[in-house]
């Protein structure tokens, strides 16, 4: 998937890092309140059970951290191990159907990975920007903006093609298994729909700038703008979306293995 | 112009129960093990996930982003009125929350909107409506004279004034099934273990009136459970002994919750009491019953609780029995279709879950399929009649205890 690349190019590039920094902003804030909405309708519960609602914005980490520390009379597993083995490896998944577990992790690390490598990229071409303006010249190597992107330019094809493989094992289940597809709603599909334009428009920006494949020989000077494309609907979807869509589930599902010390 | 309320409200919801409502990534496991939504015909409104959905769907259109820029959106009450019907549907089994991608807790969630919608005043459903009041009243749910409950007794039980151990009966073993609480007694006596019993102070556990969404009507719940608390801790006992799986589960879990207090004596099940004095070779067998039993795990002893291996070392420790597994078992068990209110309030719908609980006992050619709790033993002995399986015995391991210990039941009273 296309990593962005706006320093060291032209001024025009320049203002689109603008544009960028903008959208950036702005959907980590749209993000922040969809999540104190979030929050705020969560603490309409109360915080313990058979109490009044609380209507507290304290409500809900109240609530959770008493679960947390309750004694379970089933399962009794500790928060690391939960975080481990159920968050991480997703073993809940696993136990219902290997297939989905496959498709799933896929998924997960797939995004997981690109997201905090495009996070980086985005933080040295931030440091490079500012320590330009500063007057600073003494950056480890590593730290220039063209030479990180292409130390990230392998596992940025790895990760995106994990991802591909999971998102199409999910497409597939989707479209072609009778029962999926017959309880599939637009919650659902929305996730996928928006997931995949962002995979593939990840791949043919990256596609037109090498020339390689996904670029499908459109010209280069298509790159920049299908870059700023793939940038600005990855950074909706994936960042200001999460609290009004099925993507809370990144959020909720944890804490829910947690409340519940990783379920029955 | 003010802002309209929204159609429904948080009340009996915690805040981590409306995050739930969040986590659900629609996977679809809960709707391929629910028993009664397969028992129903696959009745879309029964399945698990969908009962989720439309309750998330509520909060947003109440609580949601669109409801704070616009005011809340009206809920039509039908679908509310529908939803209080689909959310009864359900037997509190808990097999959705095992299978659970997302480690949901669904069984405190369907109680949850149970006591929503009761307070809201949709709910309950159906007959269940009555045990409030007959609980207030007659402190049972079997509209029984509450001096009922040991007075029949053969004379040769010997209970004692006040005793280490307690054994308490529940209202559908010493008002309904008395065979089991006959047994227990005098399987006890046998054993020369001394036990107290609350009598005619015994109050219904609770279950009944939390399953059902109506246990802080009055604070009901709440006071009898502290009243069978402080008559136990009067009669001297440390050990409180049930051989009944959703007495257990309500003193276990229930009491504690609605007291805020942890109990002062321990609860145990009748097949953990008897698996102890087995590894101590203190029972003596004097028969042997040479037959094939199966076991069905009550979901209020086993999901609920996590006692699967109690009641299978005593099965296996008769002389005589050959234990044989169904294909559903432990964490996996399906219900009998009898709890959660469903009995009272749907029995057509117990009856199904039933009868395909019959054809899994059916399936391992077993003579006798046998429970732990009298609330299973009732409705399987009912869905064995109702596919006309005349040859399956339906029994409670207590009561196959008894039988192996040499004691006779044959002077049951009827109830
Ligand atoms: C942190 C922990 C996460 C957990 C525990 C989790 C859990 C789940 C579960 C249980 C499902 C349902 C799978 C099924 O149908 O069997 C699901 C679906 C999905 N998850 Fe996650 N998830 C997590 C994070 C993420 C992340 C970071 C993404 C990134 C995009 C993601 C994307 C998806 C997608 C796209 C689906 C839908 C698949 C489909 O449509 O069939 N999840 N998730
Ligand atoms: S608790 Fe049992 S009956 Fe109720 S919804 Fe879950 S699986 Fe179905
Ligand atoms: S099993 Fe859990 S996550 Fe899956 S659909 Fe049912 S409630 Fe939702």
């Amino acid at each position: 998937m296309a990593m962005e690349y706006f320093a060291g190019v032209t001024d025009a590039l320049r203002l689109t890092f603008v544009q960028v920094m903008i959208m950036a902003n702005l959907s980590i804030g749209i993000f922040i309140i969809g999540m104190y909405i979030n929050i705020k309708k969560w603490g309409m519960g109360s915080t313990g059970y058979g109490q009044a609602p609380s209507k507290s914005i304290l409500a809900f980490p109240k609530m959770l951290m008493y679960q947390m520390s309750e004694h379970a009379h089933v399962h009794n597993q500790s928060v690391l191990e939960t975080f481990i083995l159920d968050i991480l490896f997703q073993r809940r998944i696993l136990r219902r159907s290997p297939l989905r577990w496959f498709m799933h992790f896929t998924i997960f690390v797939g995004w997981m990975v690109l997201f905090v490598m495009s996070l980086m990229m985005f933080l040295v071409e931030m440091i490079h920007m500012v320590g330009e303006k500063a007057g600073i010249h003494s950056f480890p190597e590593f730290m220039n903006p063209e030479i990180f992107r292409e130390i990230l330019s392998v596992p940025n094809d790895i990760f995106s093609y994990i991802l591909l493989v999971g998102i199409i094992i999910a497409i597939y289940r989707r479209l072609f298994v009778a029962k999926t597809r017959e309880a599939t709603i637009a919650y659902d599909s929305v996730l996928l729909i928006g997931l995949t334009v962002i995979t593939i428009s990840g791949f043919v920006a990256d596609g037109i700038r090498t020339g390689r494949f996904w670029g499908f020989e459109m010209p280069i000077e298509w790159a920049p703008p299908m870059a700023l494309f793939h940038v600005i609907i990855s950074l909706l979807f994936c960042i200001a979306y999460i609290p009004f869509s099925k993507y809370i589930h990144m959020i909720a599902i944890p804490l829910a293995l947690l409340a519940n010390k990783g379920g029955e | 112009m003010a802002k309209r309320e929204p159609s429904i409200n948080t009340e009996n919801f915690t805040a981590v129960q409306l995050m739930e409502l969040d986590s659900c990534s629609r996977c679809g496991e809960c709707v391929d093990w629910c028993p009664t939504y397969d028992a129903s015909g696959k009745n879309p409104g029964l399945a698990p996930r969908d009962k989720i959905l439309r309750w998330r769907e509520y909060m947003n259109k109440s609580y949601g982003l669109r409801a704070k820029l616009f005011g809340p959106k009206e809920i039509p009450e039908e679908e509310i009125e529908q939803f209080k019907n689909d959310v009864y549907g359900c037997t509190t089994c808990g097999m959705c929350a095992t299978v659970c991608e997302s480690a949901i807790n669904t069984v405190e969630l369907w109680e949850s909107m149970r006591a929503n919608l009761v307070k809201r005043g949709n709910g309950p459903y159906g007959k269940q409506g009555a045990f409030l009041k007959l609980i207030g009243e007659y402190k049972n749910p079997y509209m029984a004279d509450n001096k009922d409950r040991t007075n029949w007794f053969p004379s040769d039980i010997k209970i004692e004034d006040k005793a280490e151990v307690l054994y308490f009966g529940g209202c559908t073993a010493e008002l309904r099934q008395r065979k089991l609480a006959l047994a227990t007694a005098r399987v006890l006596n046998k054993l020369g273990i001394k036990f107290t019993m609350l009598g005619e102070d015994e109050i219904c556990c609770g279950s009944a009136l939390i399953r059902t969404g109506q246990y802080y009507i009055n604070d009901i719940a709440k006071i009898n459970a502290q009243k069978n608390i402080d008559n136990i801790k009067a009669k001297g006992a440390k050990i409180v002994l049930y051989a009944c799986a959703g007495c257990y589960r309500a003193s276990k879990i229930d009491w504690p919750r609605l007291t805020g207090k942890e109990l002062p004596f321990k609860v145990v099940h009748i097949t953990e009491f008897l698996q102890d004095l087995i590894e101590q070779d203190k029972i003596k067998w004097e028969k042997s019953i040479n037959k094939k039993v199966t076991y069905h795990d009550p979901c209020h002893l086993g999901r609920h609780v996590g006692v699967f291996e109690p009641p299978r070392a005593v099965l296996e420790a008769i002389p005589g029995i050959e234990f044989i597994e169904m294909e559903r078992i432990e964490e996996n068990q399906r219900c009998c279709g009898a709890g959660g209110g469903v009995k009272a309030g749907i029995p057509d719908l117990a009856l199904g879950v039933a009868s395909t609980r019959v054809e899994d006992a059916l399936a391992t050619s077993a003579d006798i399929l046998s429970s732990a709790c009298p609330f299973c033993k009732r409705n399987l002995s009912d869905g064995r009649d109702a596919i006309g399986a005349k040859e399956l015995e339906v029994e409670d391991v207590i009561v196959l205890t008894a039988e192996a210990m040499g004691i006779d039941l044959s002077d049951t009273p009827a109830e």
